[in-house]
């Protein structure tokens, strides 16, 4: 059998990775798939663990943050239209000329 | 060497690759497609790990509902090619490393651990990961989550069709 | 199939919130029939009555024992039921002040008001929460409202920008929270905040980086939502591209909802760590929110703006009550006893109970304080200078005194309220913060915060000195009065003056409220 630890770090490595993209990317619509590698990464530690603990919570969780993540995404592309709307790009870099 | 390991490393090997890509790709287009492609190969990981229903989901939900409205969004908007590649400000530069910084941690920390899967007895074998179980526990013992995810779902259309609107 | 056996009192302390999203379903049923000229003026009624009736139900349940609710996903106890209290007092404030807001930009609209108060129900629900994927859930009801509520007007870049940056920053933050949740649901087995003692401390001997990755994750996380330095690079934007009505419910309700989940979450997972390993996290970060809160505030003219920073110095103080919850003698664990069995603590015992009575008198203050500010800003701006950014500068408060003496005596006691100045309910709550924490032992830490709320002062004065000592600027358009933004001044006016010269019956009913279930 596989062991749990290479799910793990697996998920460890895809999480960090959208982080990465986070905060590097300028695209809103690309840093907002980065979140969303996050979430993945975050479900796949709770089903993994889940096999580990050989226990439902893990599955009952990543189910929860699955609907999360649709209310996100609706919620954030809905977001997007309006910045694209008032502004005529999504470049992060733009948006943030909010003086500091 | 077991089909299991070679199904892992094809997975997690492909899983990585499509996930770099959408980090890299200049387009957000092509950054799009390389998560669908995420996506899916999770959801092979996620078999893997008996847990058929949310693999299910994972195909249904995420790559079939959620990339649609991404795609949705970026061909209304028109982004075809955003070849803008951004300044390398000391944010960047910070967040990029602690990103790096927060890997290193994981890895070790999680290298640790020395898990491996539990060993199930036929009668949890043949419940493990299934719908009906799932279902279950939602249903009943995580009532008030469910509750609270009813209203998320409320609270984020309202959201979404407020934000939306052209005129206030 | 074993169904759970859950009774009335189970949906008990669901109350407020069921109240709160009746009457946001009702507005949104009702706005379907409205013109677009219709008369909207019951709205923000409604919301108030709605914000009053929780308001009440939750002092009712302050009284009733603590107890587990759904089979341990949730709690009612004295705590969750104050902090309810204090989220409707913010909700019934942020909705008084929206009725001039929204009526200068003809923007008066039931969705408004229904997302505040799926907001709060979220705030509400999250401070009872004692699972993390539920807490998780109610953290983001809570924060898709507030997103869309921020981008919510169309006028200019400003509010969709604010919006963007809060989305993407709190979509992060909620990320690192639950990636600390999973790991700590591998380290334990389990995700119900009271089930997780035991194995949290079994953890702990096998393979304690696990535990302590996990809780670092979820700490960095919530840093995120209260906007404690170094996670604090949204406030200052959101709070002011957000509708003035939406900053006064940010401020006060998602800041109170967010620090009670806190405090809940690491008195139980802190439990059976090495004590000093949450209070240097929380001590850090106090030292630097404080700090840096207070000096990026000083050279602000702009008001709102200038808010936004003092709020980020606000959560400093309380975070130094929330360090001070994590001293502990040596080989004790640290514990948070309730009212009744306090006679029986030792001297450390009593000192962390006070910190926490601090934290939530400090919560309530803010709440008034804030709220009141708020609605004074928004009476003062005008929607046509909010482009260039001069709507909420220092100038726009000159002479106010002369102009309308009500309305500069109010804005003079939210200020000497914030900067922690007598006979303010701000002073006594930061007595009490600091109090606890000389008495538990943070004495250099208290002394920064002396100092650095010494140093706040300097631009809180400012606006008294501009409204009093300054001329009206020539060119001065009429204010106009709206009976909304009248009624919430005087409300938080009457409570920052009473609440600080009574303080002896508000601890005493507070050290009631400082009960929190399985402590």
């Amino acid at each position: 059998m596989v062991p749990i630890t290479y799910y793990l770090l697996l998920a460890a490595a895809l999480f960090c990775m959208g982080m990465f993209g986070v905060l590097v990317r300028t695209n809103a619509l690309v840093v907002f798939m980065c979140v969303e590698l996050m979430l993945n990464a975050v479900n796949l530690t709770f089903l993994a663990f889940a096999r580990m603990h050989g226990d439902g919570i893990g599955h009952v969780s990543a189910f929860f943050v699955i609907a999360v993540a649709a209310a996100e995404a609706a919620i954030g592309l809905a977001i997007v239209i309006a910045v694209f709307r008032s502004r005529g790009s999504v470049n992060v870099d733009d948006i943030r000329t909010m003086k500091h | 060497m077991n089909t299991e390991f070679v199904l892992f490393g094809v997975f997690a090997v492909m899983t990585l690759v499509s996930a770099g890509l959408v980090i890299t790709a200049r387009s957000p287009i092509n950054s799009a497609m390389a998560l669908v492609s995420t996506f899916f190969f999770l959801a092979g990981i996620y078999v893997l790990l008996w847990a058929h229903t949310v693999a299910v989901m994972q195909v249904l939900v995420y790559a079939g509902a959620i990339m649609v409205l991404f795609l949705f969004v970026i061909m209304l908007l028109n982004l075809g090619d955003a070849a803008h590649r951004g300044r390398p400000t000391v944010t960047r530069i910070l967040g990029g490393a602690s990103a790096f910084g927060l890997l290193a941690v994981l890895a070790v920390t999680l290298g640790r651990t020395n898990a491996m899967p539990a060993n199930l007895g036929p009668q949890e074998q043949a419940t493990f990961g299934t719908m009906a179980a799932i279902g279950q526990s939602i249903f009943t013992a995580w009532l008030l989550p469910f509750e609270a995810v009813s209203l998320l779902l409320l609270v984020a259309m309202v959201g979404a069709v407020v934000v939306a609107k052209s005129r206030i | 199939m074993n169904l759970p056996n859950l009774t009335l009192a189970d949906f008990l302390p669901l109350l407020p919130a069921i109240i709160m999203v009746v009457a946001a379903s009702i507005l949104l049923l009702s706005e379907v029939f409205l013109s677009a000229t219709a008369s909207r003026g019951y709205q923000a009624v409604l919301t108030v009555a709605a914000a009053a009736a929780s308001g009440a139900v939750a002092v009712g349940l302050m009284f009733e024992p603590p107890q587990e609710v759904f089979l341990g996903f949730g709690v009612l106890d004295p705590f969750s039921s104050f902090l309810t209290l204090v989220v409707s007092v913010g909700l019934g404030l942020a909705a008084l002040s929206a009725v001039g807001f929204l009526r200068k930009r003809g923007a008066e609209r039931g969705e408004f008001y229904a997302l505040m108060l799926f907001a709060s129900a979220g705030m509400s629900l999250l401070a009872m929460s004692t699972e993390f994927i539920t807490i998780f859930v109610n953290i983001e009801v809570l924060s898709i409202a507030t997103y869309a509520l921020t981008a919510y007007l169309r006028r200019g870049t400003r509010p969709s920008e604010a919006g963007f940056k809060y989305f993407i920053l709190g979509a992060f933050s909620s990320a690192i929270l639950l990636y600390g949740t999973a790991l700590l649901y591998g380290a334990t087995g389990t995700t119900k905040l009271n089930d997780m003692v035991i194995p949290l401390q079994q953890a702990l001997n096998g393979n304690p980086a696990l535990v302590y990755v996990g809780a670092v994750l979820i700490a960095a996380g919530f840093a995120f939502k209260v906007a404690a330095v170094p996670f604090h690079m949204w406030t200052p934007d959101v709070y002011e591209g957000a509708p003035t009505p939406v900053t006064a419910l940010m401020s006060a309700g998602v800041k109170a909802a967010a620090f009670a989940s806190l405090v809940r979450v690491f008195l139980t997972v802190g439990k059976g760590m090495d004590p000093k390993l949450p209070l240097m996290l929380f001590a850090t970060l106090a030292l630097l929110t404080m700090v840096a809160g207070n000096l990026m505030a000083i050279p602000q003219r702009n008001v709102k703006r200038m808010l936004a920073y003092s709020s980020i110095a606000h959560a400093g103080y309380l975070l130094l009550g929330v360090a001070a919850l994590f001293v502990a003698a040596p080989g004790e664990s640290f514990r948070v006893l309730a009212a009744s069995s306090l006679s029986g603590g030792t001297p450390l015992d009593v000192a962390r109970s006070d910190a926490l009575r601090g934290i939530l008198y400090y919560l309530l203050a803010y709440t008034f304080s804030a709220a009141g500010a708020f609605a004074m800003v928004s009476a003062l701006e005008r929607r046509e200078d909010e482009e260039k950014g001069t709507a909420w500068d220092l100038e726009r408060f000159a002479g106010l005194a002369q102009r309308r003496p009500g309305y500069a005596f109010a804005m003079a006691a939210f200020m000497l309220s914030l900067g922690g100045i007598p006979p303010t309910v701000g002073f006594m709550s930061k007595l009490l913060i600091f109090q606890a924490a000389i008495d538990v032992g943070l004495v250099g830490l208290t002394i920064v915060a002396v100092l650095s709320s010494a140093a706040g002062a300097y631009y809180y004065l400012r606006v008294v000195v501009y409204m009093f000592m300054h001329p009206v600027p020539e060119g001065a358009q009429p204010l106009e009065r709206n009976w909304g933004t009248e009624a919430a001044l005087v409300i938080s006016t009457v409570a920052v003056v009473l609440l600080g010269i009574l303080p002896g019956h508000v601890t005493d009913w507070l050290a009631q409220a400082g009960t929190l279930f399985g402590q």
